[in-house]
């Protein structure tokens, strides 16, 4: 079976199959309205990056960001050195935290879009799987436990957050498997139970801490996007970027999947297959994304419906605007989280809900009757 | 004896004691409580409270303590009742006279609850080292230890100069108190932390900071770049490898560059009780340890 997805090249025959009095809203993706709005949207989530840099505790010109980036670029130790502190916080600090918000963001987004389709629910969200319960299970047992030491060169608290992930992964998948099928109603129902089962253990263990330890892990679940250094950085990226495009080669049969599985499976899906893949990719990527960022949320849910409402419900198009859309949100929304009390932070979950919020109300009344899944 | 307790009222900041009853006391939280003899069965709902009673004599009164209460260790001896959430039948099973709570972790149900039974609580709230004084003096006037508190203060204050005079001309190091490590959250004025540091020594980076315990931006710790970072802990468990790590990466700092990464007990920090001054004194000699070598420890 043919998974090619996003090659703008194929996207002609799918959707010159579609019935022909569309109207302009749903119109038809084509290859040159694909490109558009991907370019479109990549320009955008540039800009935001190029804007951002330039905010912070510390506000630097233009012309500074230019100059210091270029030295980077050079590798030009003296020159950077004479930059000073402010050198060091571009480069260290400000730079690497800009990216790692950006692949965040883009993955909660891309996760999202993927599980609504999966589950056929317009409410999922890239935490309704229980896995992310699960990382934060794993993470605050080893708070709890002040694992000193950190494990093969990787601070420890990520590693326990993403084995509590790779964990309830497979507690959800041994639940609802049943006779080598995977029923969506059932994937939910483990999740919603395993979410509850982990919340549970995680207001348990905060409640035999010491107060002045659980406000520290209150606050880390809180969702936290701190500087990565680069080769960690690299790791991260590296992986998130497999994980989407494992998603976006699902985009034609997620379409279809929409329709209904049977629908789907006579029109030649193997339904299994595609569910297994996305349960899998998505579950993978929601593990390591609560271990590096806790819980971030609005994001995974939100933001593809907004794509949804203005670009149509094509995945083929949907997956790789919400990653645009969502790492540029997440961008914008931390920017803001770390300026505006300078030099204090507020939690990026705040301004995610407080500046999307708005917008999705103003999308919802504007264009009623367009959120669809 | 009315002349003493007016001038007793306004040096300890509290004024309005003056013109009470004398067996009325005004709580933090502007509640007045009304103790009519010293109470003999005392429930303290906070380590801190735990200190500043045994401290002050009251050992004995108390009959019930949080599970974080472990100092002195006589005190683990006692029932204990919870912390966040108390555990209301266990505390009227030990029939107090007297609830003694922090105002951070009394919950407005629970109060009620307390109002409605006529067990008398009174609530404490520290954000300076003064109040942290009056505190000790208050209990003492209620459970009738007056003598004892007042030498218990009066040794604070001796010791809180000592330092003030020893650290008189010397220049304050610049310095990061790092609560937790990721997200960095360290303290800001309006926490008596922040009032320790400057005490010490020291001049706490987040000074600027509007929150008392505020999320640091990292950048901000760059600029202002700390001379000494200082990590509370739990019993002597030191700063774990994992966090020494995360914080080697950030070499241009000079107090990662000079290796001025120092640990001090938390629990002597943390707590508003009497112990602030050995925590004071900890942290006066993690930041100038040469100005305390010098003089030979006291």
């Amino acid at each position: 079976m043919s998974q090619s997805g996003t090659s703008p090249t194929d996207l002609g025959s799918c959707s010159s199959a579609a019935p022909a009095r569309v109207s302009w809203q749903t119109s038809v993706l084509t290859s040159g309205r694909w490109l558009v709005i991907i370019l479109g949207l990549g320009c955008v989530s540039l800009l935001v990056l190029i804007v951002s840099l330039r905010f912070g505790a510390e506000t630097v010109g233009f012309s500074e960001i230019v100059r210091i980036l270029l030295l980077a670029v050079q590798d030009e130790r003296a020159g950077l050195e004479s930059a000073g502190a402010v050198g060091v916080i571009m480069l260290q600090v400000r730079l690497p935290r800009i990216f790692l918000a950006f692949l965040v963001g883009g993955c909660l987004a891309t996760v999202g879009a993927g599980l609504q389709a999966l589950l056929r629910n317009p409410l999922a969200d890239p935490y309704v799987l229980g896995i992310s319960s699960g990382a934060a299970f794993g993470a605050a047992v080893a708070m709890l436990l002040g694992i000193g030491t950190s494990l093969f060169a990787v601070s420890a608290l990520p590693l326990c957050a993403f084995l509590g992930g790779l964990l309830s992964i497979l507690v959800v998948y041994r639940i609802t498997i049943s006779y080598g099928y995977l029923p969506v109603h059932t994937l939910l129902l483990a999740g919603v139970i395993l979410n509850a089962i982990f919340s549970a253990l995680i207001m348990f263990i905060t409640s035999m801490m010491d107060p002045n330890r659980s406000f520290g892990m209150m606050t880390w679940l809180m969702g936290t996007l701190t500087a990565p250094d680069y080769p960690a950085l690299g790791v991260l990226a590296l992986y998130f970027l497999l994980g989407m495009l494992v998603l976006f080669s699902q985009a034609r049969s997620l379409n279809l999947l929409t329709l209904g599985e049977e629908a789907a499976r006579a029109l030649g899906v193997e339904v299994e297959t595609v569910k297994r893949t996305v349960f899998f990719s998505a579950a993978l990527l929601v593990g390591a994304i609560v271990s590096v960022s806790g819980m971030i949320g609005f994001i995974g849910m939100v933001v593809p419906h907004a794509v949804r409402m203005v670009h149509g419900p094509d995945h083929r198009l949907l997956l790789p605007a919400s990653a645009l859309a969502g790492g540029s949100f997440l961008v914008a929304a931390d920017t803001v989280a770390r300026t505006i009390l300078a030099p204090a932070e507020i939690p990026v979950g705040v301004v995610t809900a407080l500046a999307g919020g708005p917008f999705f109300i103003y999308l919802l009344v504007a264009r009623k009757g367009r959120l669809a899944v | 004896m009315a002349a003493k307790r007016r001038q007793q009222g306004i040096l300890t900041g509290m004024p309005f004691m003056a013109n009470l009853a004398s067996r009325t006391f005004v709580d933090d939280m502007g509640r007045k409580v009304y103790v009519a003899t010293p109470p003999a069965r005392v429930v303290s709902l906070a380590p801190s409270v735990t200190e500043m009673l045994f401290a002050i004599g009251a050992g004995e009164q108390v009959v019930g303590v949080t599970q974080f209460c472990d100092y002195p260790s006589e005190a683990q001896t006692r029932p204990k009742v919870g912390y966040a959430r108390p555990n209301l039948e266990s505390i009227i099973a030990l029939r107090p006279d007297l609830v003694v709570a922090s105002r951070e972790f009394i919950r407005a149900d629970l109060l009620g609850k307390f109002e409605q039974l006529k067990v008398p609580v009174f609530i404490l709230e520290a954000r300076t080292i003064e109040e942290v004084l009056s505190h000790i003096q208050t209990l003492g006037r209620m459970l009738d230890r007056g003598v004892t508190a007042n030498q218990v203060v009066a040794d604070m204050r001796r010791r809180i100069d000592e330092i003030k005079v020893r650290l008189r001309a010397v220049p304050p190091l610049r310095s990061l108190y790092v609560i937790n490590s990721q997200p960095l959250i360290t303290v800001g004025p309006g926490s008596f932390i922040h009032q320790l540091i400057e005490l010490a020594g020291g001049t706490n980076i987040a000074a600027r900071a509007t929150a008392p315990y505020p999320r640091l931006n990292m950048e901000a710790v760059i600029k202002e770049d700390p001379e000494v970072i200082v990590f509370p802990t739990g019993d002597a468990e030191g700063i774990p490898e994992s966090e020494r790590q995360l914080w080697q990466r950030w070499n241009m700092l000079s107090a990662v560059r000079q290796g001025r990464m120092h640990t001090v007990p938390s629990n002597l920090l943390n707590r508003p009780g009497p112990r602030i001054v050995q925590g004071l004194e900890q942290l006066a000699r993690i930041i100038h340890p040469d100005v305390f070598r010098a003089n030979g420890g006291s």
